[in-house]
């Protein structure tokens, strides 16, 4: 039975656009020897063809600002991941990062450097021969120890203390009572977004969390990982977001009111995976990004109807906050005082920025952040009902973490 | 433990939950005989740490896992108060903290503060290395220096 084209529609027309047609280059190459048992590491393999591929398109390593690393995870951490990648080879700062595998790596450094969001990219691909593809590299403990924890997250949490902080809110903690020392500041930054985003979720039909909390609920609730509390936590859900991105020009002719992406950026800095090693407050992959995003950006922070600060931890949203250039380093706290609604019990920014406006990952649940871009895509439709910001036309969304998969994204109705 | 340096076999045996790989032996090989090794770059001098073949800083291989000298300063902590295993609660809490090692500024260990009560606990106050048995194996762990707390 001829199965083809049995879920077709002849009335749908694809287009096949190629603005990027000869204007995109490889410039170097590097490559490592081959052998059935070279006795290193991904990372040092992937490294390797680094150095020789920098060298062979003589440039400084620092003019690389975006990596696509090795592996199947955007994560993939404990091989040839980004993250390692930039870590290992000292490169200051990228805003485009991914990870890779097969084909698929290759055209995504394309796309970026097309787009805009950096200008070189570093693709490293590696390779091990794994231990379900010969039978002698069975019997490798080297092998046998990374395909048993080659994944993400790898050996965390197990064996070695030192490797605890790998991914984990554990080292937010310490970064917030370390932020607090340096800037000399109350908790009640963290504790103002808390109840920011837990006042948004009350009034959110959607959201898990529908009882709002007052800063001295705040303060009193449980303490996980001192000084982060439970408050301080998204609220773990099942839920999922979807999105359908197009062009401009397909956009036009679709029912729904266009949200456009007005610029983008995302921020590797050079800490690599590792959070005890974090740069300083001001160095690390959300300021990487907002800068990013700025130098790209027509519409400016004070611009901003709506902003999104990514609430995994309040400590992210803080971070982003600050980041993106509504306050200084360390003046969250009098600054929120100063943008507080007392009315409804949430930040109003610049006198006029509403925040996060379902609850977040805070009041709503967690999404990654998704439930960010679907609640300011919604907003700039006009669609939110009675949650609705009148006449909101731009958006900031901030999502990611101190040292991964960090975005800044402005969206606007054009 | 003996005074011959354990063998590939051992060290994997030993550390049967640890991520074992070519960069990194060298310095479980030498927690098995209490000593931290850190890698450190043979030709400008960086340490480097997560364990990396390659220096950062002047991209040379000449890398060599050396012993520090296990005195630093606490640079963040928190008190891990809940364990992430609900059938293993903690019965009390653990002092996780940064220890920025005295070799190189922003060169950070992750360990825990022992011999030290949590309201001495304080950023930037001089810890050395100690060692401390857990289940049949020996860790790196920090101790305050100040004469308070010998």
């Amino acid at each position: 039975m001829d199965v083809s084209g049995q879920y077709s529609n002849p009335l749908v027309k694809r287009m096949a656009r190629n603005p990027l047609k000869d204007k995109i280059a490889v410039v170097g190459l590097g490559s490592t020897a081959y052998g059935r048992d070279l006795a290193r590491s991904e990372l040092s393999l992937g490294l390797e063809a680094a150095v020789k591929a920098i060298a062979d398109a003589g440039i400084d390593r620092q003019e690389i600002d975006g990596i696509c690393g090795s592996g199947m995870t955007p994560l993939a951490m404990g091989g040839a991941g980004f993250l390692s990648l930039q870590g290992a080879l000292g490169i200051e700062r990228c805003t485009w990062v991914k990870n890779g595998w097969l084909g698929s790596a290759f055209v995504y450094a394309v796309e970026a450097v097309f787009s805009g969001l950096c200008d070189t990219v570093l693709v490293v691909q590696t390779n091990l021969r794994g231990v379900g593809m010969s039978r002698a590299a069975a019997r490798d403990p080297f092998r046998l120890r990374a395909s048993k924890y080659g994944d993400v997250g790898g050996d965390v949490g197990l064996g070695d203390f030192a490797k605890r902080w790998f991914h984990s809110g554990e080292p937010y903690a310490a970064m917030m009572r370390r932020y607090m020392h340096d800037f000399g500041t109350s908790q009640d930054a963290f504790g103002l977004m808390a109840v920011s985003n837990r006042s948004h979720g009350a009034r959110n039909p959607e959201a898990v969390m529908r009882n709002a909390i007052t800063l001295d609920g705040y303060y009193g609730s449980r303490m996980i990982w001192q000084p982060m509390r439970v408050a301080d936590m998204d609220v773990p859900v099942d839920c999922a977001e979807a999105f359908i991105i197009t062009t401009a020009e397909r956009a036009r002719d679709l029912k729904t009111k266009p949200v456009y992406v007005h610029a983008m950026s995302l921020g590797g800095a050079r800490v690599g995976e590792f959070y005890e090693n974090t740069l300083g407050w001001t160095e690390n992959a959300f300021w990487v990004a907002l800068q990013g995003l700025w130098a790209r950006s027509d519409i400016k922070v004070t611009d901003l109807d709506l902003f999104f600060p990514y609430d995994g931890y309040t400590l992210d949203a803080i971070a982003v906050t600050e980041a993106a250039g509504f306050c200084k380093p360390g003046e969250a706290g009098d600054y929120f005082k100063d943008s507080w609604d007392f009315t409804r019990n949430v930040l109003r920014l610049n006198g006029r920025t509403e925040v996060t406006t379902n609850g977040g990952g805070l009041g709503m649940g967690r999404a990654g952040g998704s439930n960010l871009y679907s609640e300011a895509i919604r907003q700039l439709r006009g669609t939110e009902g009675e949650r609705q910001v009148k006449g909101a036309g731009t958006a900031l969304v901030g999502i990611g973490s101190f040292f991964h998969d960090p975005s800044a994204v402005v969206l606007c109705t054009g | 433990m003996s005074n011959t340096a354990a063998s590939d076999d051992e060290v994997f045996k030993y550390f049967h939950d640890v991520k074992i790989d070519h960069d990194n032996i060298a310095h479980y090989r030498g927690l098995m005989a209490k000593k931290l090794l850190i890698n450190r770059c043979d030709d400008c001098g960086n340490w480097i740490y997560p364990h990396r073949p390659l220096c950062p800083k002047c991209l040379s291989w000449n890398v060599i896992p050396t012993p520090v000298s296990g005195k630093g300063r606490l640079y963040m902590y928190t008190l891990i108060m809940q364990s992430r295993d609900p059938d293993m609660p903690l019965t009390e809490p653990i002092q996780a903290a940064a220890i920025e090692l005295a070799e190189q500024p922003g060169l950070r260990y992750l360990s825990r503060v022992v011999n030290c009560p949590v309201e001495v606990l304080a950023h930037d106050m001089p810890v050395a290395l100690t060692w401390i048995e857990e289940n049949g194996r020996f860790w790196p762990v920090f101790q305050p220096t100040g004469k308070a707390h010998g």
